[in-house]
């Protein structure tokens, strides 16, 4: 029964293995500072593991979960002349249209909420003059808002793009139409 | 009525070329940015529209690229660097970058992006630290920086540090990191600001790369407890990071300057020197 519902609708999660993973560390590293007391004493080690998951969920969010939930990738270039470039790249517009809704739903608020998040917890710590935690707070928040940034510009890109791609399409189609039109007559 | 598609209706010619220069926006084929070495191959554009998009575990249609150097493997996404060739003068067939990819490997596996990462890491850190013949244009040096390789040196000089200390060891950890990663940006604030030209991420990248020998030399430091030895080794290893990250340093700033762009990365090696040195 679950099976003709799939097929119905498409309203589930298109790569769940992805998503899962895209969650995972976001909400291991968050944990993991959060319940640090009760796993490790030393600083050390929180330090290390809390950043070494917000880093891991970096390279995932950049790399993994941004090409397949989203179909958008950013990177730097830099050129022959020593300037250095920030692409912005997005899959082809059927690619696009035929991505999940839920899956960019997911990826866009897990995003959005763990910056949050980490703000939240970096000001728990600023009030209570603890700046070695601060240190982590920031390292990790920083890494969202990389991913955060690169994301949102590649999006507005790819927004543009489409709107770019529609007009010269309707352009096109009417000037053919047109065209066509006048060959008949 | 004829259908009205691209391909079976003759269009007016400049909404065709239109057509083609959003399709080449779209796959954003880096034509005109073609890689810093002379052995690369130029990139052909494959259209992006013309691949399946397909889950992370089903390896992606080959795209074939005609390199003139036909590398062991003909497949684009794997870069020959991963074989065990140390000759610095066979580079992977990607084009220069920093954390990302070329336009056809949006719909790459996974285990081809880690293995692209990876082979970026250990060829950078062959440039920087280690001779070749490249040095001489440090322009070259890191065109295809990567944050990576730092923020493992980082971390792995500050955990060794504070393996070593005996007491107070968070503290010992949290100075080191945070000395390191606020005087990498310092540093190159500083030659930015002396009217230098170089680009932010990749000056991080280079002074982090540059740590390697202080990561060995910290290492061998935690196992010797012969004060002599450490007082021997920790200048031998301070020299060969700062010989590593003088050229790329030096040509960024007019050559007035350089001693002020100079002088304050060997301080800071020189510092971390004592650290080692003076940690028991």
């Amino acid at each position: 029964m679950d099976r003709i519902q799939e097929n119905v609708t498409t309203e589930n999660y298109a790569n769940p293995s992805t998503c899962f993973f895209h969650v995972l560390f976001k909400g291991g590293a968050l944990a993991f500072y959060i319940l640090s007391t009760l796993f490790a004493n030393s600083f050390v080690i929180i330090f290390v593991i809390t950043v070494l998951l917000a880093a891991l969920d970096f390279w995932i969010v950049k790399n993994v979960s941004g090409r397949i939930l989203v179909g958008l990738r950013w990177w730097n270039e830099i050129n022959e002349q020593g300037v250095s470039i920030w692409k912005f790249e997005c899959l082809d517009q059927e690619s696009l249209s035929r991505m999940n809704k839920k899956d960019s739903w997911l990826f866009w608020w897990t995003i959005y909420l763990s910056a949050v998040a980490w703000v939240f917890l970096g000001i728990f710590s600023l009030i209570r003059f603890e700046a070695d935690y601060l240190l982590v707070v920031g390292v990790c928040l920083s890494l969202n808002i990389a991913n955060i940034v690169g994301f949102t510009k590649c999006q507005k890109d790819a927004k543009k793009q489409i709107q770019q791609f529609a007009q010269q399409t309707i352009a096109s189609r009417f000037t053919s139409t047109v065209q066509s039109a006048f060959s008949i007559v | 009525m004829a259908m009205s598609h691209n391909d079976s209706v003759p269009l007016h010619p400049s909404s065709q070329s239109d057509i083609d220069e959003i399709e080449n926006l779209i796959n954003a084929a880096p034509a005109t940015v073609l890689p810093a070495r002379p052995q690369s191959p130029p990139r052909a554009s494959i259209p992006v529209s013309s691949s399946p998009f397909i889950q992370s575990n089903i390896p992606p249609p080959s795209f074939h690229n005609k390199p003139p150097i036909p590398p062991p493997i003909s497949s684009v996404s794997v870069s020959p660097a991963v074989l065990p060739v140390t000759d610095p003068n066979v580079r992977p067939t990607v084009s220069a970058e920093g954390f990302g990819s070329a336009p056809n490997t949006l719909t790459e596996p996974v285990w081809d992006t880690v293995k692209r990462d990876l082979s970026r890491i250990i060829s950078n850190l062959k440039l920087v630290v280690f001779p070749n013949p490249f040095r001489e244009d440090p322009g070259k040096a890191l065109r295809d920086w990567d944050l990576w390789g730092p923020f493992f040196f980082i971390v792995f000089l500050g955990l060794v540090l504070s393996w070593s200390a005996s007491v107070r060891k968070s503290e010992v950890f949290a100075v080191a990191f945070a000395v390191l990663a606020a005087g990498a940006i310092i540093l190159t604030l500083n030659v930015l600001l002396l009217g230098g030209h170089i680009i932010f991420f990749q000056s991080l990248s280079l002074l982090g790369y540059c740590l390697f020998p202080l990561d060995i030399g910290a290492l061998v430091c935690m196992f010797t407890s012969s004060v002599l030895l450490k007082v021997i080794l920790v200048p031998i290893t301070l020299a060969w990071s700062s010989w590593a990250a003088y050229p790329f340093m030096s040509a960024a700033v007019s050559p007035r300057r350089k001693a002020l762009a100079l002088y304050p990365v060997f301080l800071m090696y020189v510092s971390v020197g004592f650290l080692i040195i003076a940690i028991d």
